[in-house]
């Protein structure tokens, strides 16, 4: 029996205002699946991705996420998304330890400073969980955030650019990290201005040129991306 | 209500941290009370009017600082739509941020109520604590409105500007009930001459409260 997809789009479009950003976009993600969509600035990457996490209402078409409508999105699966975003979503005056300890407890998680610890272990800031965020470079706020986003196991990851910043060993992590969401169930969707991979993940790649969404490279690469070692 | 203590405990942290919006409450009572009681030169036969005036203005403006500040946090690096995505209800949300406020702004009236009793010459004795229900009342109402509106200016370019042209015309009902519960308290009068005004602040943060718990998922929510 088929499952009913994680994500599905139908016919979505978003203006702001007279400016078209999305036009009939139609998208269909299954659990354990990752999706990738590339474009260049202003293409209407984000604006999907916030239309996905509920940040914004579609002009035009219909949005489901686990089946239900994205305009009217029980708590309960609200709880089942996590996002990256282009802004950390971190307060800067706590520390790294006290934002996960207290986005662990905004998503009602029991023992929040094991679940901080564990997940500042994993991505790698274990030894900077007492400094402020205000101190962090930028791809160490990326890490942190990318923390945030998943530490409440979610269903459905929306990343917006989650390489930006990172040197080669905060891909490997972060890379390392999608992969082990993705084997676990989690739809992912994510989003890049070029062809990027993630070793050992077979992404789905779509192109987003001016709001309109194309399986990447045409038929003939089936709109597939492989892993490409070492990005 | 975990997720309401988390927010609760989190922006305490932030000001117990930063102490900016205690110090700036703090100066900006100093200040607005120290060009009152000079501007208004206040006689016994009117001091109890006019300390309550200068104390519900100092409130005003030490709010609108303290209910800004429980908000700014969340604007920084976009925290608030990480709230917004979240699965907390955005009632509570409300609930968490106005409680913020409200102990901001008490902790800034304890300070200010001192200032008005050393600079109108009154009485440190037990009549100040029928200031505690006006004063109350008018905090919570204040609270209740300002972070509402501090939301919705939050997402504006002139916020900063917006929220008072906003909240003190708002204001203004409960302002004058205040200026009078206050007045007849600091008087000495019977308890009947403050429970008309007492009455139209409870009506006021009634409203406030129920509409800022509606409104404040649209305010927060979609771009």
């Amino acid at each position: 029996m088929m499952t009913a997809p994680v994500v599905e789009t139908y016919a979505l479009g978003k203006s702001f205002g007279e400016t078209p950003v999305l036009r009939d976009v139609n998208l269909k993600l299954y659990a354990g699946r990752a999706a990738i969509l590339i474009g260049g600035n202003g293409a209407g990457k984000s604006t999907l991705l916030g239309i996905l996490a509920g940040l914004g209402r579609p002009t035009t078409g219909r949005v489901t996420i686990f089946g239900e409508d994205s305009l009217s999105l029980s708590h309960q699966n609200r709880r089942r998304i996590g996002m990256l975003s282009h802004q950390s979503w971190l307060y800067p005056n706590l520390t790294a330890s006290e934002n996960l300890e207290f986005y662990a407890a905004l998503y009602g998680l029991p023992h929040p400073e094991a679940v901080a610890h564990r997940w500042l272990e994993r991505v790698g800031l274990l030894p900077f969980s007492r400094e402020r965020v205000r101190a962090f470079s930028r791809g160490m706020e990326q890490r942190l955030s990318l923390a945030r986003a998943v530490l409440a196991q979610p269903m459905l990851l929306l990343l917006d650019e989650p390489f930006a910043a990172l040197d080669p060993e905060g891909v490997a992590t972060v890379g390392g990290m999608v992969r082990e969401q993705v084997e676990r169930g989690c739809a992912v969707v994510m989003t890049a201005h070029g062809p990027t991979a993630i070793e050992g993940l077979e992404l789905e790649a779509f192109s987003v040129v001016r709001g309109r969404l194309a399986p990447y490279g045409g038929e003939r690469r089936g709109g597939r991306l492989r892993s490409i070692p070492g990005r | 209500m975990g997720a309401f203590a988390a927010i609760l405990r989190k922006d305490l942290r932030l000001e117990l941290r930063s102490g900016q919006s205690t110090v700036a409450l703090f100066a900006l009572s100093l200040l607005i009370l120290v060009v009152l009681v000079f501007a208004l030169s206040p006689d016994p036969a009117n001091r109890a009017e006019a300390s309550a005036g200068a104390l519900w203005v100092a409130m005003v403006f030490a709010g609108m600082l303290g209910a800004t500040r429980a908000l700014l946090a969340e604007n920084e690096n976009g925290c608030m739509r990480a709230l917004a995505t979240s699965p907390i209800d955005p009632a509570m949300l409300y609930a968490a941020k106005l409680a913020a406020a409200f102990i901001f702004m008490t902790v800034a009236e304890g300070a200010a109520v001192i200032l008005v009793v050393l600079f109108f010459n009154l009485d440190f004795g037990p009549e100040l604590l029928r200031l505690v229900p006006p004063v109350a009342l008018g905090t919570l109402g204040f609270s209740a409105l300002a972070t509402l509106l501090a939301a919705i200016s939050g997402r504006t370019r002139a916020g900063d500007l917006l929220l008072p042209l906003l909240a003190v015309p708002m204001f203004v009902p409960a302002l004058i009930a205040g200026v009078k519960a206050s007045a007849a308290a600091l008087s000495g009068a019977e308890l009947s001459a403050m429970t008309r005004w007492l009455g139209v602040l409870v009506a006021f943060d009634v409203l406030f409260v129920t509409l800022g718990g509606l409104l404040f998922e649209h305010v927060i929510g979609e771009d």
